[in-house]
């Protein structure tokens, strides 16, 4: 698993700004970032893979993108997995629908607990030909 | 930065931002704070979050934002704001945050500093390995649904009942571990879901078990009514309602975002969402708030619990006659309905305390009989390297800031910026210079954590005492801490 992303700086939090040629290739990104800002380092004790549907819809797409991640954490909460893959099969800017493949959370020696996804300073937007987006977490 | 906010100055402790900072602000915006903690609190955007609190509906007297404040989300962390419910006052979900009912408990002991000097790496080691903590982690307290249902509507009375405590505790907890009114039926099946495996867990980030020794008395007075003195151990515990309540504020941010339309609300930080607490979305919002709360009162009685287990392990007595009783229980994210004197007329206020710690003053109805001649107990910790505070609230506190003081040092430092600066081994190595063990479940925890990383609680406590917010009865330093 590896996914490009860059922090932003928050006195209490952590912030991340992920960029893509596609929507879908964002909220792979910033979904696959949630696991990398947590992960210290791994072992492979549990091999198995497994499967999980996530399909979200909102008004507009910064409540999607926050919907998006919230049910991620909460799924990945709930599930105790570790999303290492996410397939986007069909988005647009008031509904996602995705595979997400999930490995046992007793692979990883995770560190950060990221809380939830927030509000706060919430962008995401295209200029030119890149979407772009920045989500503070509480963690 | 918020070099641009204008803060009048009122005197050496209280700062205001004038409401015509901002078209919108309802109330002026009010800091405490001296000029040496300003220069911190400038250097990141808690003051503008404390200019945009100032635009809730119903919102009285001032924003007010503690000493230990930092940039949050939506609200300032160390942000104070009441609402008058029957002007329209609004409840944020963002006002009490996610780790909902976030909260510390102290509990003293008969052991002094020599009786544990050679025992407290086995201590520390041994609470490590016994009380669940770190991310996910799961308790060995299981709970069936039915129980987790209960737990929600009896918060740390379901713990006592188990025989995980005494009445006593429940008599020294804020709301006797309870808030009454809760509904599990407002909340989701997915956050029963994740508060399921969780209870009697520390959790991660900053949460900690903490053993201290009190090195300095302050008020004799108090000391004596709570029974501590010079040199004496004692037990902190900072834990919250986790997964619960992290799923419950989703659950109702996601709907208040939606209320701003249909309440015709006009906040600059959807984390800023929310609806008046006599609405539909209001009252739910509020019942599943008390579920997650009551949920964190329980988990830390069950914390407790498993520490006064490990001290009996360790020393072969048991807990009463090591003296373990709780001193207090607070919660630090927390919207309350409380009384309270807007220009000298009672009102009932929705009172959001975000980083902020609850400080009645003495003869405050609420308060255990044995607290109301010195008022309600409010501990500070700091961070694992310098001190934590016990203070007592005030008068003062009742008719400036609804009752409510500091809940911390406050982070001066981002944790990425931590990440870079400071070396765990390094850090771990000037700890134990100074006497201090520290088992982490993470490098990172660890080092996000690091003294560094933290005002000088010291420098904070002064101010609330200055103020006269808040009143310091003793001073501790650590000797061992469990990080999450």
């Amino acid at each position: 698993m590896s996914v490009s992303y860059q922090l932003i700086e928050h006195t209490a939090d952590i912030g991340i700004r992920v960029k893509s040629l596609s929507l879908g290739g964002l909220f792979k990104k910033a979904g696959l970032a949630i696991a990398d800002l947590s992960l210290e380092r791994q072992k492979t004790r549990y091999p198995e893979k497994h499967k999980i549907a996530i399909r979200q819809k909102a008004t507009n797409l910064e409540e999607l993108f926050v919907n998006w991640i919230n049910e991620l954490l909460s799924v990945s909460a709930v599930e105790s997995l570790v999303f290492e893959n996410i397939q986007i099969n069909q988005i647009n800017e008031n509904f996602v629908d995705a595979v997400v493949v999930g490995s046992d959370i007793r692979n990883y020696k995770i560190n950060t607990e990221i809380k939830a996804a927030t509000y706060h300073q919430l962008k995401v937007k295209k200029t030119g030909l890149i979407w772009q987006a920045e989500v503070i977490f509480d963690v | 930065m918020t070099g641009n906010i204008p803060l009048e100055k009122i005197d050496d402790y209280r700062w205001r931002i004038p409401r015509s900072y901002k078209p919108g602000m309802r109330v002026p915006g009010l800091i405490y704070a001296d000029e040496k903690l300003l220069k911190d609190i400038y250097q990141d955007k808690a003051l503008e979050q404390v200019a945009n609190v100032a635009f809730l509906p119903g919102i009285v007297d001032n924003s007010l934002a503690m000493p230990d404040i930092h940039w949050g989300y939506g609200f300032p962390i160390g942000g104070v704001a009441a609402t008058d419910i029957e002007e329209g006052g609004v409840i944020s979900p963002g006002g009490v945050g996610f780790d909902i009912n976030c909260g510390v408990r102290l509990l003293k002991t008969n052991l002094e500093y020599d009786d544990l000097k050679n025992k407290i790496k086995d201590l520390i080691y041994r609470l490590f390995s016994d009380v669940p903590s770190g991310v996910g982690s799961q308790g060995d307290i299981r709970v069936s649904s039915k129980e987790e249902r209960e737990i929600l509507l009896k918060g740390a009375r379901w713990a006592v009942e188990k025989g995980f405590g005494t009445e006593d505790d429940l008599d020294c907890t804020e709301e006797n571990g309870a808030m009454q009114g809760a509904d599990p039926q407002a909340v989701s099946e997915r956050a029963l879901q994740r508060g399921k495996t969780q209870s009697g867990t520390l959790g991660s980030g900053n949460h900690f078990l903490e053993v201290q020794v009190i090195d300095q008395l302050y008020d004799r007075e108090a000391c004596d009514t709570m029974g501590l003195n010079l040199g004496q151990v004692m037990v902190a515990i900072h834990s919250g309602s986790r997964g619960l309540g992290y799923q419950i504020c989703e659950d109702y941010s996601r709907g208040m975002v939606a209320s701003l339309g249909k309440y015709n609300i006009n906040v600059p930080d959807r984390q800023l969402a929310c609806a008046p607490v006599t609405s539909n979305e209001g009252k739910a919002y509020l019942s599943a708030m008390k579920c997650a709360a009551n949920y964190a009162w329980c988990n830390r009685q069950c914390l407790m619990h498993l520490t006064r287990q490990v001290f009996e392990k360790i020393f072969g007595s048991s807990w009463q006659k090591l003296g373990m009783f709780l001193i207090y229980d607070v919660a630090h994210n927390i919207a309350k309905i409380e009384k309270h004197k807007v220009g000298g007329k009672e009102k009932n206020l929705c009172v959001h305390r975000k980083g902020a710690t609850r400080a009645f003053g003495p003869n405050h109805p609420v308060l255990p009989e044995k607290y109301k001649k010195i008022g309600q107990p409010v501990i500070i910790p700091g961070d694992m390297g310098r001190n934590s505070y016990l203070l007592v609230g005030t008068e003062k506190a009742m008719q400036e800031t609804f009752g409510s003081a500091c809940h911390g040092a406050g982070r001066l430092k981002s944790r990425t910026a931590a990440l870079r600066s400071i070396n765990s081994d390094i850090l771990l190595k000037e700890l134990e210079s100074k006497g201090i063990i520290v088992k982490a479940s993470g490098r990172n925890t660890l080092v996000e954590e690091a003294p560094s990383a933290y005002k000088d609680v010291n420098d904070v406590v002064d101010v609330v005492h200055n103020a006269g917010i808040s009143k310091r009865v003793c001073r501790m330093r650590p000797l061992g801490v469990v990080k999450g």
